[in-house]
């Protein structure tokens, strides 16, 4: 069965630590209900990474939505897209008729600061912050003369313009190359401004059948995939290969040749080296060239392959298990022409990119790309 | 990390033949090297046999972590090492963490490591 999806909503993404988890869900929830014109899902997949046990009934009941089935998964920062991928699944085989996508995260209130480094795994009982495992991918960069700092720089500077068109953006702005170079060190050579925010907030996706309707975008092909060993005779940094992959699955599903069919991308800019290997594994630009992309605008709003309109994880902001429905979001905003300022000309394909790690010696907890179609 | 009650995760360096070693295992099939004692190979899935590696080895990549992380004080530097004919271990840096170790440094692990830490200087 053919899948679509019929309506999406998110909550505002920022840090909100006045506000609950009940709040935020319910802002997304709420909207994506309206925007698919349904009162009722079948079942419920929830996508978030530290939300406490319990947090999807708790937050679910309180708009009415009990004694459904409902599903909580994790896969890090791809707990959302997750989400996504299984509700997917569920419709396409019909196993449910309607099922609802969501995912939450308040990091505002679970950590004071930065995410911790998980004390159960041997990196980050051994201090390696999220910044330092992709610093690691960076230096690597540099050192190789793959990228240089101004390429860096210049993904952030795309993406915080791009977010001065979102409302519901975290952060903006007009900065230039040396503003974000000059931004405080937080782990070499990444800057402050090339690392993505501590946030809080909720985005929903409501998923059924395709049908013929001016507002269902079709879902042309899904994929996740987890992490193999990446080790010492990895040929390319932390997380190439698993998105190389991952697209390869997506692309074929989606009966696509290559990634550079589609008109628009959200993907997993976490930090700015993130979006410059994952434009290059995905195969939107050559080899090596992901830097060069980001400073010659091709990559832009405008540019040939426009990546993170919304302003992505950078400037969007990135609350962890929100964060791959928020990105459906703004692809499906896209595909249905709604995206305002930032709209991308003539969107009739798009794709998202979500990517999470966390587990030493593996090259991700998990990554999941998906195709989607305008009505 | 005090409140931290579970095993300790990180490899353990061992002295063997007068020289720090991470006692780890290897692969009985592909001959993967793995930083840890684990029941099978990552790879391949194949049985393993305990295997150390080091002392020596090449830094793939390195930083300085410069924000705050529980239980450490920053700045500190990490550094990949790929150990000779060994695996890739995350490495604490010794010493002042003013600038990452250049890339393809030749390091040595230490014994007795701050924290449990691998930890390792430039040869």
């Amino acid at each position: 069965m053919d899948v679509a999806v019929h309506g999406v909503g998110t909550s505002h993404f920022g840090r909100q630590p006045d506000r609950d988890l009940v709040a935020l869900a319910w802002d997304a929830v709420r909207e994506a209900f309206a925007d698919a014109a349904v009162s009722a899902v079948d079942a419920v997949w929830v996508g978030t990474v530290f939300g406490p046990p319990g947090v999807a009934q708790r937050v679910l009941r309180a708009m009415g939505i009990t004694g459904i089935p409902v599903v909580t998964v994790e896969n890090a920062c791809a707990s959302g897209t997750t989400a996504f991928a299984e509700a997917h699944e569920a419709v396409r085989t019909g196993r449910y008729g309607r099922v609802l996508a969501l995912g939450l995260e308040q990091l505002s209130t679970a950590f004071d600061g930065a995410i911790h480094p998980e004390p159960t795994d041997p990196e980050g009982r051994a201090g390696l912050a999220l910044p330092a495992l992709y610093a690691m991918a960076a230096a690597r960069y540099l050192h190789l003369g793959t990228a240089t700092p101004e390429q860096l720089a210049a993904v952030s500077v795309k993406n915080h313009a791009h977010a001065l068109h979102n409302d519901r953006a975290q952060y903006s702005g007009r900065y230039t190359v040396e503003e974000v170079l000059a931004s405080r060190m937080i782990a070499d050579p990444l800057t402050l401004l090339q690392c993505c925010p501590t946030s809080d907030g909720a985005a929903a996706a409501v998923l059924g059948p395709a049908a013929r309707d001016a507002r269902h975008v079709t879902v042309r092909g899904v994929a996740m995939r987890s992490g193999q060993p990446w080790d010492h005779r990895s040929p390319h940094v932390w997380g190439h290969d698993i998105v190389r992959d991952t697209a390869a699955d997506a692309l074929a599903a989606a009966g696509l040749a290559a990634a550079t069919d589609v008109d628009v991308a959200e993907v997993h800019d976490a930090f700015t080296i993130g979006e410059i290997v994952t434009t290059e594994a995905l195969g939107l630009v050559p080899a090596g060239e992901g830097g060069k992309a980001a400073t010659e605008g091709v990559t832009a709003l405008g540019g040939a392959h426009p990546v993170n309109p919304s302003g992505g994880l950078l400037s969007r902001g990135h609350p962890l298990g929100a964060t791959g429905l928020a990105q459906l979001a703004e692809i499906v905003w896209q595909l249905r022409g709604e995206a305002g300022a930032r709209q991308v000309d003539r969107a009739r394909l798009g794709l998202v990119e979500t990517m999470g790690g966390g587990v030493s010696g593996l090259d991700g907890n998990a990554c999941v790309i998906t195709v989607l179609e305008a009505p | 990390m005090s409140d931290v009650t579970t095993a300790d995760p990180r490899p353990l360096v061992r002295v063997r033949d007068g020289a720090a070693r991470v006692a780890g295992c290897r692969c009985r099939a592909c001959g993967e090297p793995v930083a840890f004692v684990w029941p099978r190979c990552p790879v391949c899935r194949a049985e393993t046999a305990a295997a150390s590696f080091g002392p020596h080895g090449t830094v793939w990549s390195a930083t300085v972590v410069r924000v705050p992380v529980p239980g450490r004080t920053a700045p500190y530097g990490l550094a990949y090492v790929d150990l000779d004919d060994g695996p890739r271990v995350l490495a604490r840096v010794k010493g002042d963490a003013d600038a990452p170790l250049p890339i393809g440094s030749r390091v040595t692990l230490l014994e007795s490591a701050e924290e449990r830490d691998v930890q390792v200087e430039v040869l």
